[in-house]
C-alpha cells in the first residue's frame, strides 16, 4: 500500500513538473517510519503523531540545518522548506498520539524518576506529567527505546542541539536516566 | 539499510531534484478565540485613578497595587479582630489548570484575571460570574523559561493589556475581550517571551522580555497605548557591557573573579552584549514627581558559564533608572558583577521615603534580592544606602561553580524568587517570602545554541537536604528582621499588606494565610486545594471588603496544579 501510495506521489512529480501537494501527501514520507497509524515501525523511532508543533518544527529545522544528524531523517529535512516544515508540525500535532503497549514502571524506577524531577527540575520545562508545550515535547508514554537512546545521546553530547539539555542530562547518572526511561514510557 | 529506509532516501532526493514546491495549504484560519457572557460594564480608567490608587480602597489597579508598588491596601474592614471570620465568597474556577502567578485587578466591580498561556478573563467580582474570556491563539514556537505563566494584566482608560507567551503585546477592549491592536515584540525562535503584567503610565504601555536563559539581549520598552506603536526601545544590555570589574558584590563579599583571565577573553571575543541576558520580567515602579521609572534586570547568559561573557554584565543583575518619556538611562546599582549563580534581581522594586544614612528622611527604592537582602537606595542616583540582614541563610557565598557540583546557599531561587514584597510605608516594614533550597551549581561551557535553552550547565537542588520557606518582616529603616515565621514549602508567589494590620500570603501545599504584621501570628488560614503561589489582591464591591488569590500552584517549584480563583470576605 505504501509502496503503491509512494510511487504514485513520485510519478504524478515526475510526470507532470512540480505540482503542488497536500499535506497528507507530504507526509506519507514520514508514516514510512513513524509509522502510518502512529506507532513508529521500531522501537528507536519516536512517535510523532501528536507531538507539539513548535518542538516538531524545531527538530525539523535542525536537521535540515545539520544541527541535529540522523542518516534517515536529514535527507528527508534538507529537501523542505519553512512552511513545509510548519504544516508537517501542524499536521501531525493534530493526530492523536498513539498509546504503545509499555508497562508502568515499578516503584523503584518511579521514586527514582521523581526524587530525579526534584533535583533537576525536568518538569520545570516539561510541565505536568511530562506533557509539554510548545517548543518543549512531550515525553510521557513515548517509545522507551528512542527515550532513553536521547537521553543518553545528549548526555554524551552526541545529540549537539541542545547543550542546555545535555548539560541537565550530565546531572543525573546513566542509571538514574533508565530509571526514568522506563517511568516516563509507562506513564 | 531496511527497504523503508531506501524509500525516504529516494523520496528525500526525488524531492530534492524535482523542485518541490509548496502549494498555498489549506490553513485553519488562526484566531484567537473570545467567549461573552455579557459586555462588562467596566469604569473608564483615568489616569487620575491610576495615580491614586494608593489611597483608593474600591479598586486594585496595578500589579502591585499602586505605581509605587507598595502593595499595601488602604483598607481597615478586614483586620486583625476579624479576619478570623473570613471565608470564600466565590470560586472561579479557570479552564487552565496550571501555574498560576496573575494578580488580579479590579476596576469598580469588574476583575481581570489571567493565567498560564496568557488567557484573560473578566469576572464579576461580587458574585464570580464570568464576564469574557479572551484566549489568544499562541504560535507554536513558545520559549519560556519555568511554566506558561502570566503575572497579569494592566489597565487604562477602555483597555486591558496582557503580554503573551509567545512575545506579543495584546490591547482588548475591557468591556468585551475583542482585541483592539496586537503587537509582535520580538521572535520566540530566538529566546524571547513574556510572562509579566506591563505597566500604563500615561498613554504608554512599559514591558520587558524574558530570555535569561536563552541568550537574548533585554530590553524595556514603552508602546503607545492607543495604537501599539513602539515609542522607545531601552537595551539593558549596552555595548558597552564591561564596566569596572568590580571584584565585589554590592554588600562588599569577594566574587573570586579571575579579571586577568576575563580581559584576556575580551581582548578575544569583544564585548559579548548581543547575547548577554539581562531580562525584565516584572513590573517597574513609576516616580510620578520626577516623571522616572525604575526596574531591576536579570541575569546574564549563560547563567552559570562566565568564562564566555567577560566583564561586569551591565546592567545584569542590577536597579536601573530611566526617564519615562524618553526611555534615557539615569543612574544604576549592579548587586552582582559577572554573575554565575542565577542570582538575578527580580522581585519588583518599590518606592519608599527611607532614612538615609543620617537617619533623614529621603525619597528611596528598595528591592529584595535572591541573595536574601532587602536593599536599601537613595531614589535620585540609585546609591546603596543599606543592606538588610539576610532572611535566608548564607553558606559559602561565592563558591564558583565546578563540573562536579558545588553547594551555596542561597540556591538559584533565592532568597526572595520573583515574588513582590509588600511594605507599610508609615511603619517602614517590608514584608518578603522567601525559599531556603539547598542546591549544587554544576558548570559546562558550551557555545550559543540558537535560541534554545543556555544555562551553561545546571542547578541541582540537593534531595537528602531540607528545602523550606519563611515569611519575614524586615525594618528597611534599621535592615533588622522584626519578626519570621518558618514555613514548610520553599515560598514563591506575593503577599499584600492592609491597613487592618494584616498581611496575606499562600504556600505550596494549598494554605493561604492571614498574618498579624505586628508580629507574624497567623491569624487566619485556608485550605485552596492548590498551589497559593500567586500574589493576593483586594477590593471593595457595595461597601464589603474583599481579598482575592489565585490558587494554580507552580511549574519552577512543582506544586500542586489547580485552576481556582478564590474571593474571601468576612461574615
Amino acid at each position: 500500500m505504501l509502496r503503491l501510495a509512494t510511487a504514485t506521489i513520485l510519478l504524478i512529480c515526475l510526470g507532470t513538473g512540480a505540482r503542488a501537494q497536500s499535506i497528507e501527501e507530504k507526509a506519507e514520507v514520514c508514516g514510512a517510519c513513524h509509522g502510518e497509524n502512529g506507532i513508529p515501525l521500531e522501537k528507536d523511532i519516536p512517535i510523532i503523531w501528536g507531538q507539539h508543533a513548535g518542538y516538531a518544527y524545531l527538530q525539523l529545522r535542525d536537521f535540515n540545518k545539520g544541527v541535529r544528524h540522523s542518516p534517515r531523517m536529514s535527507p528527508i529535512a534538507e529537501a523542505l522548506s519553512k512552511d513545509d516544515m510548519t504544516a508537517l508540525a501542524e499536521y501531525f500535532e493534530k493526530k492523536q498520539w498513539p498509546k504503545l503497549p509499555q508497562p508502568a514502571a515499578g516503584g523503584t524506577d518511579a521514586a527514582t524518576a521523581n526524587r530525579v524531577n526534584a533535583s533537576i527540575g525536568c518538569t520545570g520545562c516539561h510541565l505536568d506529567q511530562y506533557r509539554g508545550d510548545g517548543s518543549i515535547p512531550r515525553i510521557c508514554d513515548q517509545s522507551h527505546d528512542y527515550l532513553l537512546k536521547t537521553m543518553l545521546d545528549f548526555r554524551t553530547r552526541k545529540r549537539a542541539n541542545n547543550p542546555g539539555m545535555s548539560d541537565l542530562m550530565n546531572a543525573a547518572s546513566e542509571d538514574e536516566l533508565k530509571a526514568m526511561a522506563a517511568y516516563l514510557a509507562g506513564l | 539499510m531496511p527497504g523503508r529506509m531506501k524509500l525516504g532516501l529516494l523520496l528525500g532526493t526525488a524531492l530534492t531534484t524535482i523542485g518541490f514546491t509548496t502549494a498555498a495549504p489549506a490553513q485553519e484560519v488562526k484566531q484567537d478565540s473570545k467567549m461573552s457572557v455579557r459586555a462588562a460594564g467596566v469604569t473608564n480608567v483615568t489616569q487620575q485613578l491610576l495615580d491614586n490608587a494608593a489611597k483608593d480602597s474600591n479598586n486594585f489597579l496595578h500589579t502591585n497595587g499602586n505605581y509605587a508598588q507598595t502593595r499595601f491596601y488602604p483598607n481597615k474592614q478586614i483586620n486583625t479582630s476579624n479576619v478570623a471570620k473570613l471565608h470564600p465568597a466565590w470560586i472561579f474556577q479557570t479552564e487552565v489548570k496550571e501555574s498560576m502567578e496573575t494578580s488580579p485587578i479590579v476596576v469598580n466591580g469588574t476583575m481581570f484575571a489571567t493565567t498560564s498561556y496568557s488567557h484573560v478573563y473578566a469576572i464579576d467580582a461580587k458574585t464570580g460570574a464570568e464576564l469574557w474570556h479572551f484566549k489568544p491563539k499562541l504560535g507554536a514556537i513558545t520559549t519560556y523559561c519555568c511554566g506558561p505563566n502570566n503575572r497579569g494584566v494592566a489597565v487604562a482608560d477602555d483597555k486591558v493589556f496582557v503580554a503573551t507567551l509567545d512575545a506579543k503585546l495584546v490591547a482588548l477592549d475591557a468591556k468585551t475581550g475583542n482585541v483592539v491592536w496586537e503587537q509582535k515584540l520580538a521572535d520566540p525562535e530566538d529566546g524571547y517571551s513574556e510572562t509579566m503584567a506591563p505597566t500604563v503610565v500615561k498613554g504608554k504601555v512599559l514591558i520587558g522580555t524574558n530570555g535569561g536563559e536563552y541568550g537574548i539581549r533585554g530590553f524595556v520598552r514603552a508602546y503607545n497605548a492607543a495604537d501599539g506603536k513602539l515609542l522607545w526601545n531601552f537595551d539593558t544590555i549596552p555595548e558597552n557591557s564591561v564596566g569596572v570589574w568590580a571584584a565585589r558584590d554590592a554588600t562588599g563579599r569577594d566574587m573570586h573573579r579571575d579579571i586577568d583571565a576575563e580581559k584576556a577573553q575580551l581582548a578575544k571575543i569583544g564585548d559579548p552584549y548581543k547575547r548577554l541576558g539581562g531580562g525584565v520580567w516584572q513590573n517597574p515602579a513609576v516616580d510620578l514627581a520626577t516623571n522616572r521609572i525604575y526596574f531591576v534586570v536579570g541575569n546574564p547568559s549563560p547563567d552559570l558559564d562566565g568564562s564566555l561573557r567577560p566583564g561586569d554584565n551591565l546592567y545584569t543583575d542590577s536597579l536601573v533608572s530611566l526617564d519615562l518619556d524618553t526611555g534615557k538611562y539615569v543612574c544604576h546599582l549592579q548587586y552582582i558583577a559577572h554573575d554565575v549563580w542565577d542570582l538575578d534581581a527580580v522581585s519588583p522594586v518599590v518606592l519608599v521615603d527611607v532614612a538615609d544614612k543620617s537617619g533623614n528622611t529621603i525619597p528611596g527604592v528598595i528591592h529584595a534580592g535572591k541573595t536574601g537582602h532587602i536593599y536599601v537606595h537613595d531614589r535620585k542616583d540609585c546609591s546603596l544606602i543599606r543592606f538588610s540582614d539576610a532572611m535566608v541563610a548564607q553558606e559559602n557565598m561565592w563558591t564558583l561553580p565546578t563540573k562536579e557540583g558545588a553547594r551555596m546557599l542561597p540556591g538559584a531561587n533565592g532568597g526572595v524568587e520573583w515574588s513582590p514584597i509588600a511594605t507599610n510605608p508609615q511603619a517602614h516594614m517590608a514584608y518578603a517570602i522567601n525559599l531556603h533550597q539547598p542546591m549544587t551549581y554544576q558548570v559546562e561551557s558550551s557555545p550559543y545554541p540558537g535560541g534554545k535553552l543556555w544555562l551553561g550547565g545546571a542547578f541541582k537542588v540537593i534531595p537528602t537536604e531540607e528545602s523550606f520557606g519563611n515569611v519575614t518582616a524586615v525594618d528597611y529603616n534599621t535592615g533588622k528582621i522584626k519578626w519570621q515565621v518558618k514555613t514548610p514549602e520553599p515560598m514563591i508567589g506575593g503577599i499584600l499588606a492592609t491597613d487592618g494590620g494584616l498581611v496575606f500570603t499562600g504556600e505550596g501545599n494549598g494554605l493561604f494565610k492571614a498574618y498579624d504584621a505586628n508580629d507574624g501570628k497567623v491569624l487566619w488560614q485556608f485550605q485552596a486545594g492548590a498551589g497559593v503561589n500567586a500574589p493576593p489582591s483586594s477590593y471593595t464591591v457595595d461597601g464589603k471588603q474583599y481579598i482575592v488569590v489565585g490558587a494554580g500552584g507552580n511549574t519552577q517549584i512543582d506544586f500542586k496544579r489547580g485552576n481556582n480563583i478564590i474571593a474571601f470576605t468576612v461574615d
